[in-house]
């Protein structure tokens, strides 16, 4: 699978790695955190692991400190298209 | 444990999820009822194995009452707990309580395998990498405690027991001993969830582990056909809390939890487990301050095979006298398989149950019993049921008796 990350597959990956039901349009809230969905670091890391699978590339250690949506799309899709 | 000066605890809320029923009022009606519903094991990836005969829960449907994120995190064993929690909170319909004042206490025998195994399947299977980070809390003994309090917001002292089969009383035990030192109430219980291929596979080295085809041979405690025991799962879960404030909310009091005993006495046959188990059950005596003849009704450990069921009724003998030949004994489990930890827990609730309703429910599938006992097989028997003892044994040498009272708030209809 191909950069860059959607708002659409976090949404998918949130609810099939951590159960957690977030719309698409709820993450793309600039001020939408990750604890408000219910997600727990643990969940974050599960989701980390299932993109790297599906865009095979190592997304690297900061990305799982991420808090919210907008942090982690903007981590994840620097790396993506920068591709280091 | 009801010393004049201690805080005393009783049971407000029974949650069940058994072989026979989901939910207390189903379990009792199967559980009086004598329901056999030992059967050839129907999970997916268990038919080549030996062990084929236990007690399921099936039609269980977590997705229903767990939210999903906890669903995803958890294993079938904190599947039961949780719903079984759910259920014995709504019956004890606990108000408002303080930040710290609920606790929690479980006890575990054989923890997440399932999830375990396949995360592991996975790592081996695929990679490092498709190992899901909630490996690392699932299969643990301790996870069923832990999401109880977690989805409940219980901040009270929290325990976990992976002490052996027998660690399901002493939970209940444990329990008390958090309701004397200040704790207003504890979510206590015990549900396990080992029908899946690995933890059947880990079952195997058990010499009482029944491997009978037939469901009806499979296991038949105090009789000369005992072959040893199947196995379930399932469990129940408990709101117990301190008896003042207990009566001062109004609650319903279903039982007193009196006294406790444990011992233990290794794993070298059955033979030392008379005198374990006879110290355990003079020790919780002593405690609920009660003799053999307050005992109403005792349901046995039964583990089904000729030496432990003798080690058994030769343990009552030594603690109760003359009145062990005379004091009704029963043994539900017989029909619904034993489910480790989840097992004192489920006699726990029959016990409840029983003395609630005046009714001691029979023990099925058993009929030509060997040993000089009252076992009450057949059919239920109406009987006055104030003072129950409940007795468990583990694999692994844990012995446990509980002495349980019945509560004020009974029930008259049967």
């Amino acid at each position: 699978m191909n950069g860059p990350l959607t708002h659409e597959v976090l949404a998918e990956v949130m609810k099939s790695c951590a159960g957690v039901t977030a719309r698409p349009e709820q993450l793309r809230d600039p001020d939408a955190t990750f604890e408000q969905f219910g997600l727990d670091s643990l969940g974050l890391l599960g989701i980390v692991a299932e993109l790297e699978r599906r865009f095979e590339f190592p997304l690297g250690a900061d990305v799982d400190q991420c808090k919210t949506p907008r942090e982690f799309l903007e981590t994840t899709n620097s790396q993506l298209i920068s591709g280091v | 444990m009801n010393g004049s000066a201690a805080r005393r605890t009783v049971v407000t809320g029974v949650g069940v999820v058994a072989p026979n029923g989901i939910g207390a009022d189903v379990f009792w009606k199967a559980t009086r009822e004598g329901r056999f519903v030992l059967d050839r094991i129907s999970r997916e990836g268990c038919e080549h194995l030996p062990l084929t005969v236990a007690g399921e829960v099936r039609d269980f449907d977590p997705a229903a009452v767990v939210e999903e994120r906890y669903l995803v995190q958890t294993d079938r064993f904190t599947h039961f707990a949780l719903v079984a929690a759910d259920q014995a909170l709504a019956d004890a319909a606990l108000g408002p309580t303080s930040t710290f004042g609920v606790g929690v206490t479980t006890a575990s025998c054989s923890g997440g395998g399932e999830f375990g195994q396949r995360e592991l399947q996975n790592l081996w299977g695929k990679g490092p990498g498709f190992v899901g980070p909630y490996q690392s809390i699932a299969w643990f003994y301790a996870a069923t405690t832990g999401q109880i309090s977690i989805r409940g917001g219980f901040k009270g002292p929290c325990a976990v027991l992976a002490n052996d089969e027998a660690g399901g009383l002493d939970a209940l035990a444990h329990a008390v001993r958090t309701i004397r030192r200040g704790t207003d109430a504890v979510v206590v219980g015990a549900a396990e969830a080992p029908l899946a291929p690995y933890s059947m596979v880990c079952q195997l080295g058990y010499d009482a582990l029944s491997l009978a085809a037939d469901p009806a041979r499979a296991y038949l405690p105090f009789t000369s056909a005992a072959r040893g025991f199947a196995p379930a799962e399932g469990g129940a879960m408990f709101v117990v809390e301190e008896a003042e404030s207990a009566h001062r909310r109004g609650a319903r009091v279903r039982a007193e939890v009196l006294g406790h005993g444990a011992t233990f006495t290794g794993t070298s046959g059955w033979g030392p487990s008379r005198h374990g188990l006879a110290r355990a059950i003079r020790d919780a005596l002593a405690e609920a301050e009660c003799g053999p003849a307050d005992i109403d009704v005792v349901f046995a450990d039964a583990l089904g095979t000729p030496e432990a069921d003798h080690a058994e009724v030769l343990a009552l003998s030594d603690a109760l006298g003359a009145r062990a030949a005379r004091v009704p004994v029963t043994a539900p489990k017989a029909g619904i398989g034993r489910a480790y930890c989840g097992a004192p827990m489920l006699d726990c609730a029959a016990a409840i149950l029983a003395m609630e309703h005046g009714v001691l429910p029979p023990t099925p599938g058993v009929f030509d019993v060997c040993h000089d006992l009252d076992l009450v097989t057949g059919r239920a028997r109406a009987a006055e049921v104030r003072t129950a003892l409940v007795l468990s044994r583990g694999l692994m040498g844990g012995n446990a008796a509980l002495v349980l009272r019945r509560g004020e708030g009974r029930t008259d209809t049967p």
